[in-house]
């Protein structure tokens, strides 16, 4: 069975995002999902799948209950976090392609900065996981920011990539959600002094390399492109959905593998992706490029093959990832600017550059690439003009 | 420095259960499989080479060199004082092993410094740390 160009993205909605949203996650959910649906102009009533990834509190049936959806015959569960965003849609692609389901809604809702705080030493449980996590835990590496540390101080010593190489990634960001009235750093661009003075989370990660915990939901409607509701001027096609798992791929400590740097699992997914797609990284005019932390924007671009290994930190020179460079990246401002809907506020971004309707709109834009988490098990698409 | 009093004791399940009995007795010990010989480690039920399920241990010299490291500043530590430095070690065994190292040294020449354990006990739990060669 072929998905490439089976299933579209028919609509997208957002809430705000803030530090406090104020609201339940189960009310985000349900404004996000509602918004999605009116922008690709299907009912609620005509749901018949829900698709999210774990860490999401909201449960399929809540949310059901919530905005009256319709009966569900497919609901699905992507594991590993911000590695599973663009995975969600896969499976939701995967579900339209079979004909399980018919109108399906990808979700994220999170109060993970107001409820609870997000990215701090974390306590497991004996589970199969569990036990890996504690076998680190004790010797006090806890914390997403000094796992994801440990690789790129690898990625440093053998790329030859300086502080002011990752400087350029977070830069950049911040420059394009200064325009952007969603972005927690709108109107807000910094300078290469506020980035190197900002303070050390885990050393070489700045403060200014972290993505921000954030209040806020997303809602993706995935459809048959033959749908009575798909117009040529909304929709966006999908070209290709894929996930990867490489050999070694722990949640954040990749430590025993050959290449510790998260670079392998999106390798798998991009090699997919092009497959499916029958495009190739040539074929694409803006990159999502997941920045859970953005130093490891730089292993991505080499895993999908936009530059050679190595070679990232000289790709993201001279504003080459911005608007009127060779390969705009995160024109919302990613997840260091905008805010860390773990990947799914990217996903709208590249529908938003498709359309044509993005704050940092990139000209004649055919195809987009995304990458869900690295340093995980990861997933990524490519959309493009339906 | 920021110290947070009290340590996580190590959340464990019979496949590593070994590892902190180890450490109770002050060796530090790493998997190979009784069948093909390969020493694996993080810990794991099946040797993922000939999928035996036969297991010795191996004690370690705990001797290595430094392949990563990264210190850690913010937020504060369970059990740690910050800033806390951690390393990533190829054991001499021919496993990597993650540790907390005493002093990190000069920063330019962590990766590549040799390292050996010493051992730690805070609050009844038995672990090691590493300590640069001098």
């Amino acid at each position: 069975m072929r998905i490439s160009n089976v299933a579209v993205i028919a609509g997208v909605g957002a809430t705000d995002f803030s530090k406090n949203s104020g609201r339940s996650e189960l009310r985000l959910a349900a404004e996000a999902v509602t918004a999605a649906l009116r922008d690709a102009g299907i009912s609620p009533t005509e749901v018949d799948g829900f698709c999210t990834f774990v860490m999401d509190n909201n449960a399929e049936n809540e949310l059901q209950r919530a905005v009256g959806a319709g009966p569900l015959t497919f609901f699905s569960r992507i594991h590993y976090g911000g590695g599973g965003g663009c995975g969600a849609v896969q499976q939701a692609v995967l579900a339209v392609a079979a004909g399980i389901a018919n109108v399906v809604v990808c979700y994220r809702a999170m109060n993970e900065r107001s409820e609870y705080r997000f990215g701090g030493p974390t306590a497991g449980a004996p589970t199969s996981e569990g036990v890996v996590a504690a076998y680190h835990a004790l010797h006090g590496l806890q914390t997403a920011g000094a796992k994801m540390a440990i690789s790129m101080r690898r990625y440093m010593h053998e790329t030859g990539a300086r502080p002011e190489d990752f400087a350029n990634v977070s830069l950049a960001a911040r420059r394009h959600a200064a325009v952007n009235p969603a972005a927690f750093f709108y109107k807000k661009p910094i300078t290469l002094d506020d980035y190197m003075n900002s303070k050390m989370i885990a050393d070489p990660l700045r403060l200014l390399d972290c993505c921000q915990e954030s209040d806020g939901g997303v809602a993706i409607v995935v459809t048959r492109r033959d749908h009575p509701a798909v117009s040529q001027r909304q929709a966006v096609s999908i070209l290709a959905a894929a996930q990867g798992m490489a050999p070694g791929t722990f949640s954040l400590m990749n430590y025993y593998r050959d290449d510790i740097s998260p670079r392998d699992e999106v390798a798998l997914m991009a090699r997919q992706l092009y497959e499916q797609s029958g495009l190739s990284a040539r074929d694409m005019q803006v990159g999502i490029i997941y920045d859970h932390f953005g130093p490891a924007v730089l292993p991505s671009l080499e895993a999908c093959g936009f530059c050679e290994p190595g070679e990232a930190k000289d790709f993201v020179k001279h504003r080459n990832v911005e608007i009127g460079g060779t390969l705009p990246i995160n024109t919302h401002g990613g997840q260091l600017g905008e805010a860390y809907i773990h990947g799914m506020n990217g996903i709208v971004e590249a529908v938003r550059q498709v359309r044509g309707e993005s704050v940092n709109q990139v000209a004649n834009v055919h195809n987009v690439l995304v990458t869900s988490g690295s340093g995980v098990p990861t997933s990524g698409l490519i959309l493009g003009k339906l | 420095m920021n110290a947070i009093a009290k340590p996580r004791p190590p959340i464990s399940n019979r496949d590593f259960d070994f590892f902190y009995r180890g450490l109770s007795e002050r060796r530090l010990l790493v998997q190979k499989c009784w069948e093909c010989g390969r020493l694996r480690n993080p810990p794991s039920p099946m040797c993922a080479a000939c999928c035996s399920l036969a297991i010795e241990y191996v004690e370690c010299k705990g001797e290595g060199t430094v392949y990563s490291y990264t210190v850690h500043h913010h937020p504060g530590l369970p059990g740690f004082s910050t800033p806390h430095s951690i390393v990533l070690v190829e054991l001499d065994e021919g496993v990597r092993m993650i540790g907390a190292i005493a002093e990190l040294g000069d920063p330019a020449s962590v990766i590549g410094a040799r390292v050996s354990i010493e051992w730690t006990r805070s609050h009844d739990v038995d672990s090691f740390r590493f300590v640069r060669n001098v």
